[in-house]
């Protein structure tokens, strides 16, 4: 019974500052929706606007066909993990994990089944009656999970609730946050800043800059055909090059100086001569030491990291680029060795030259 | 929008407590000490009777001097004294610091009281010094008196600071300079002194109030040197010509000179505030040589001195007195037995009803202004939090004598009961429960009540089932401070009571004055113990915490 979650053009302002202004946006029953962006891009603030900490200046929440704006938050069923756990320190964990019951209607019997049941899927049953500075941040973490999704909430809301853990437990927190969603079946929105987390748990993944949501979509295609500079530069790392459009007949090229790349994505608004931004992400650069055509650069340092190899290489115009190679047997190109670069015209993506916009014909 | 109404109502109420018993009678102060009673018009008389007589204008040179005195030596002994018991290990440092606090505990004119006993004009220490030197020692009264007993009651809240924030610094600065090349006696100067500073300026700004503000040393141990305080008695209680608009006058006088000593620490504070957490605070070392030599003897000696005037209590409550301050020489329990068995003496049971009372209305009233400063803030809540630090730069005589003009007659007759020895009792200690409530609180994570109700509990709800257990231990461990504070007030009691309502100190001191020792000894000891016993209740339940006072 997972319940969608409609946000129509709603407006947050502190004071007189417009923090939001007219964010719409739709998430689906069952769906595991991330807000995504830099610290201060509103996500946090959309988030509370939704569980009822911050009041709504304009605009209309809904779950289902119900609007929400005006409902209390603690009658409003919403269970929510904070980036402190917020763990009552005065409570056991499991007076913790009932704590949501016990002002609902159920027995003593019902509660303590209640509250079995779910530690047993978060598996944290070992540690029901320890005392919450007994517990690794892990565990506490689990506890806050437990206790937000004990209540059978509508809605799960996470504000960057791995961001307080050591990098090895973030990865194995976001694995089990991903399989108890799925278990649980719930509408769940999670907020973070880290867009490896987003891409690793999410159903889909709205980019927000500057309270403006820039892209809304699957892992894929926010990673693959981002709709603007932004959302290229913010997730993953891309180099930026400049390039020209050259139409010839039906055949259009971007062009980079001496070197020119055939593109069959492009859209067909574009015109001759148009001066675009191209986003090259590391792994879409070939690198050919004899080749005669490519943009010519120079290797000035090199990272080997087992896997792959990462090259820092400079162009003629001093601009500098960022190429990752899977690494080859017993070889790393050496410094100052002049390459040629080329590109994977299939991946790379192509914007108008203020990178508001995508010009690639996938992109969304 | 059911719980902000309750929260709105919580304030109101509030507000309209601290209106009518510290805003109405401070007003009514500012009123009588401008009027004048016989043409109901406007005066500045009093003022200028105080500034033309130098009988009435030299009080105020020597409460300045007694105090700015006794602020420096407090601070020469408190300073160190932190310094030494941080740096150098030095053997039951532990019971040192409790006994420490318990010299601080017990009001100061006990102590004054206890040095007439050894230093006095019939002082055992003078008869004993007289005798073997063959001098003719007068013992200390006045200047000197006053200033012994005050620097000795005082060092210790400057310790209590100072070693607060000693705590709190970071060894690592210490050990960056030295690795600069300073010597120790440089760091001390250069990094040390700099970063307790705040703190020094905080504990010698209480020390100043307090001291400026205390009428029941000078009193006794004055004799002819009269400071402010006793001044403001005298003309508002005292058996011959009483002006109540004079006394009026000397009140609005004393606090602008509070509020301008309490600005001029804040402003210095802010200055050079900074924010410190120790990772790594310093630790004692083992001395050796003269630097042993020397911390021990500091150490102990000033511990000793500070504990005499309580030792000298305890051991002459068991002493037979013939009557009045004449002692026979021999043990006996009679001093009890004239003070706890003695009919309708209420004095010992009021003090503990009076001062439960109170620490019920601190706690519940301090809570929730804590609560709705740091959580609810509104225009409502910035004039709740201004109210109630009021009474922190009122002295007490002053607060009792506005409550005692206040409700003597009108509407609301309050004189006499033991209504008003409690709302004063409490209204002085509220801004000392506030502010530890709100240190509390702001721990507390606002996410913490958002969980709550994120989980359905209404605001009340989380108010009362996760914020009240949260800072419950803090606030009890406040509390048992405040009760300590409050069974040694002094100064608005003298004022406020009847003898149905005498206190401890109240009858204390009333058996000083008509020089039964015995008896004030035996009074004092009880009181004494009640602190000692307290105050072990306080480190049972914080697990040796520090105190903050």
């Amino acid at each position: 019974m997972s319940v969608s979650i409609t946000v129509d053009n709603v407006t947050k302002r502190f004071d007189k500052l417009t923090v939001i202004d007219g964010l719409s946006l739709k998430i689906n029953p069952g769906e595991f929706f991330t807000l995504l962006g830099p610290s201060g891009c509103g996500k946090t603030t959309l988030l509370r606007m939704i569980i009822g900490f911050n009041s709504i200046e304009g605009g209309t929440i809904k779950i289902d066909d119900n609007v929400i704006n005006n409902i209390p938050t603690h009658l409003r069923n919403m269970g929510m993990v904070f980036q402190n756990y917020a763990i009552f320190p005065h409570m056991s964990v499991a007076d913790n994990v009932a704590f949501g019951l016990k002002n609902r209607n159920f027995s003593k019997d019902e509660i303590t089944k209640a509250v079995d049941e779910i530690l047993e899927v978060v598996k944290i049953t070992h540690l029901k009656d320890r005392m919450p500075t007994q517990l690794s941040g892990g565990q506490q973490q689990r506890v806050a999970l437990a206790r937000a999704i004990v209540i059978h909430p509508q809605v799960l809301l996470m504000d960057e609730p791995l961001s307080n853990l050591d990098a090895k437990l973030r990865v194995e927190m976001r694995n089990a946050i991903k399989h108890i969603q799925q278990k649980v079946g719930i509408t769940t929105v999670y907020v973070t800043h880290d867009q490896e987390e987003a891409l690793a748990v999410s159903d889909r993944i709205a980019v927000m800059h500057d309270g403006v949501i820039q892209q809304t979509g699957s892992p894929i295609e926010i990673y693959q055909r981002p709709a603007n500079l932004f959302v290229s530069t913010f997730i993953g790392l891309s180099n930026i090059l400049k390039g020209t459009i050259k139409k010839n007949g039906e055949v259009t090229e971007v062009s980079f100086g001496d070197y020119s790349v055939t593109m069959n994505n492009i859209k067909t608004t574009v015109s001759n001569n148009q001066k675009v931004s191209v986003s090259v992400r590391p792994e879409e650069f070939f690198i050919e030491e004899n080749s005669t055509t490519g943009i010519p650069a120079l290797v000035k340092n090199s990272v080997f990291l087992g896997v792959n190899t990462h090259y820092f290489l400079e162009f003629e115009d001093g601009q500098e680029v960022e190429v990752v190679r899977p690494s080859e047997t017993g070889k790393v190109i050496p410094k100052e060795t002049p390459v040629k670069l080329l590109l994977d015209t299939k991946k790379i993506n192509v914007f108008v030259e203020d990178g508001s916009s995508s010009l690639i014909e996938e992109s969304r | 929008m059911k719980n902000f109404s309750i929260w709105k109502i919580i304030s109101f109420t509030l507000l309209a407590f601290f209106i009518l018993f510290v805003v109405y009678p401070l007003a009514l102060i500012l009123y009588q000490s401008v009027i004048d009673p016989e043409t109901s018009g406007f005066t500045l008389s009093y003022f200028s009777k105080f500034m033309e007589r130098k009988y009435y204008w030299s009080t105020l040179i020597n409460s300045f001097s007694v105090t700015i005195c006794a602020t420096l030596v407090a601070t020469a002994i408190g300073l160190p004294m932190a310094y030494v018991l941080r740096s150098v290990k030095i053997p039951g440092s532990k019971y040192l610091n409790i006994l420490i606090v318990i010299s601080y505990l017990s009001p100061p004119f006990i102590g004054a009281y206890a040095w007439i006993q050894l230093l006095g004009r019939n002082g055992f220490l003078t008869k004993t010094i007289n005798s073997t030197f063959g001098l003719n020692f007068e013992g200390i009264y006045g200047f000197a008196g006053i200033v012994l007993v005050f620097s000795l009651q005082s060092f210790p809240l400057i310790y209590m600071y100072v070693a607060g924030a000693l705590k709190n610094l970071d060894n690592s600065l210490n050990e960056a300079a030295e690795s600069l090349g300073y010597t120790p006696l440089q760091r001390v100067r250069m990094i040390i002194i700099p970063l307790v500073m705040p703190s020094l300026l905080a504990g010698a700004l209480l020390v100043f109030m307090r001291v400026f503000s205390d009428f029941g040393t000078p009193m006794l141990i004055g004799e002819g040197f009269r400071t402010f305080p006793v001044l403001i008695y005298t003309q508002f209680m005292g058996e011959v010509s009483t002006d109540d608009h004079f006394a009026a006058a000397l009140c609005v006088i004393v606090i602008l000179i509070t509020l301008f000593f309490f600005f001029l620490q804040r402003y210095i504070s802010k200055k050079y505030a900074y924010s410190m957490t120790a990772l790594k605070p310093m630790s004692p070392v083992t001395a050796t040589g003269s630097r042993k030599l020397f911390s021990y003897a500091f150490v102990y000696g000033i511990t000793l001195i500070a504990m005499l005037p309580q030792m000298t209590v305890i051991f002459t409550s068991f002493l037979e007195t013939a009557g009045g301050s004449v002692y026979t020489g021999a043990f006996s329990l009679m001093n009890y037995e004239n003070t706890i068995f003695a009919k309708d003496n209420h004095s010992i049971l009021n003090t503990y009803l009076f001062g439960l009372a109170a620490i019920s209305i601190v706690v519940v009233f301090g809570t929730l202004i804590s609560y709705l400063t740091a959580r609810k803030p509104s225009f409502l809540t910035n004039i709740l939090d201004t109210l109630t630090m009021f009474p922190y730069i009122i002295p007490g005589s002053v607060l009792g004598i506005a409550l005692l003009s206040s409700f003597n007659s009108g509407w609301l007759v309050l004189s006499g009961t033991a209504i008003i020895m409690i709302i004063s009792l409490s209204i002085r200690r509220m801004p000392y429960t506030i502010r530890s409530s709100t240190a509390i609180i702001s721990q507390i994570s606002p996410s913490m009540e958002e969980a709550a109700v994120s989980l359905g509990s209404t605001e009340f709800q989380s108010f009362r089932k996760v914020i009240v257990p949260m800072m419950l231990p803090g606030v009890l461990a406040g509390a048992i401070m405040s009760w300590i504070t409050l069974i040694s007030e002094l100064s608005s009691s003298i004022i406020l009571y009847t003898s149905n309502t005498s206190t401890l100190t109240v009858a204390i001191y009333a058996e000083v004055i008509r020089s039964n020792f015995g008896n004030a000894a035996a009074y004092s000891t009880i009181l004494t113990l009640t602190s000692i016993i307290s105050l072990l209740i306080f480190f049972k339940v914080t697990d040796n915490q520090d105190i903050s006072v």
